[in-house]
């Protein structure tokens, strides 16, 4: 695979050269062109083809979630990373799906993560057919806060296991519960690759959390849980669960 | 980029919140001089701690006008490392500011929530030239020739004592 072609934007020219510094630094990395704005980097969009933006969320004249709406109407939209000096703004980085959300300043542990969610976008986009390319999982997911208004960010590894509730997901992580509007089917779609599987029709888990697989008399089982939860495991699903606890 | 109005600490003593926003923005810029210019990287991080110290103090007593004016001056000065040659500015001598205590921020908040405005809104060069205006000061924000300057007040939170 060649190496990644990367366009970083943001106004604040200290924080564009450290970006800029650590993708050069990068052996995945081929080319980084860098824009010191939203109106200079459509300007390099025009000039050049890019796998991704690292993206400043605001900025002047354009900002930068502004820019990743534009950037969804292309016909083949590189992947949008952004960068920002809080947080907070990332409910609404996830509202645009952007492929990764990096807090100012960038450890190389987090841009290595970036970066390999930004191949994986790639190889989605030049692989198969969409209902056939593989989910990359995010690294951290804006959940409904069910005490009080308002999204809670909550990093994927942290979700323990998620149960069905109507036309709800609830989410049971270690800062809490939450909520989401999503089937099951949706989310193990989308965070398979995290380590999250179906093993009821009522519950999905994340087997990273699991500490044992006890069988029932009645050719179901029970999966224990690192915190003491038991989650029901269908009959179907047994046998299947048992040989991936081996693998 | 704002410096003030986002998410942050709450300090004591009515003083705005500092802005974890601001923080990591001055971070960035301390990481980017690491290799260019390590004496400056430096200088950012030393500035950023006495900052951080005045503002999160356990003891929010109020301050004097040379104290606050010195924080200000320090945030300023993290301003122009995040936006090297951008940032022009003028402050007052301490001894023609009025002589009581105030609240901390009280010069350094609304300087930060103008300039932080600006910047934001706003691409180029931007001079900034506080000055006393009784009871308070005054902060100019300008950028090109011929623009109009904005003028903001600054009412300082004095209190009654005085500063010998």
């Amino acid at each position: 695979m060649s190496g990644l072609r990367v366009l970083a934007v943001d106004d604040e020219p200290r924080a564009l050269a450290d970006v800029q510094r650590l993708l050069e630094g990068s052996a995945r990395v081929a080319q980084v062109d860098t824009a010191g704005g939203g109106r200079e980097a459509l300007v390099r969009l025009g000039e050049g083809s890019y796998d991704a933006l690292f993206l400043d969320v605001r900025m002047p004249e354009i900002e930068g979630l502004e820019l990743a709406r534009l950037l969804r109407r292309f016909d083949d939209p590189p992947g949008v990373v952004f960068l920002t000096g809080h947080a907070d703004a990332a409910v609404e980085a996830f509202e645009v799906q952007a492929l990764d959300f990096l807090v100012k300043p960038v450890t190389r542990e987090r841009l290595d993560g970036a970066l390999s969610r930004i191949e994986a976008a790639r190889a989605a986009r030049g692989g198969p057919a969409p209902a056939a390319r593989e989910h990359t999982a995010p690294e951290v997911v804006a959940l409904d806060n069910p005490v009080g208004a308002g999204k809670r960010l909550v990093r994927l590894e942290t979700i323990r296991y998620v149960d069905a509730d109507g036309d709800y997901a609830r989410i049971h992580a270690d800062d809490g519960d939450f909520v989401l509007r999503a089937p099951l089917s949706q989310l193990e779609e989308d965070w398979g690759s995290a380590g999250f599987t179906r093993v009821h029709r009522a519950h999905l888990v994340n087997l990273n959390h699991a500490v044992e697989l006890r069988s029932q008399p009645n050719g179901t089982a029970v999966l224990a849980m690192r915190d003491g939860t038991e989650i029901p495991v269908a009959r179907r699903t047994v046998a299947a669960l048992r040989r991936r606890l081996k693998a | 980029m704002s410096a003030q109005g986002q998410a942050g600490t709450t300090t004591g003593g009515g003083a705005p919140p500092v802005s974890a926003h601001f923080v990591n923005n001055v971070l960035a810029a301390a990481a980017s001089y690491i290799e260019d210019d390590p004496d400056l990287a430096r200088d950012v991080l030393a500035e950023l701690g006495q900052f951080l110290s005045y503002r999160l103090r356990e003891d929010p007593a109020p301050v004097t006008a040379s104290q606050e004016l010195a924080h200000t001056a320090t945030y300023l000065r993290l301003q122009q490392a995040r936006f090297p040659d951008r940032i022009t500015v003028e402050l007052p001598p301490a001894e023609a500011l009025p002589g009581g205590r105030m609240a901390p921020a009280s010069i350094q908040g609304p300087i930060a929530e103008a300039l932080g405005r600006r910047l934001r809104e706003r691409r180029g060069a931007c001079i900034l030239t506080v000055r006393p205006v009784p009871p308070g000061l005054e902060a100019e924000l300008t950028g090109a020739a011929g623009e109009d300057p904005e003028r903001v007040p600054i009412t300082l939170n004095a209190h009654e004592e005085v500063v010998a």
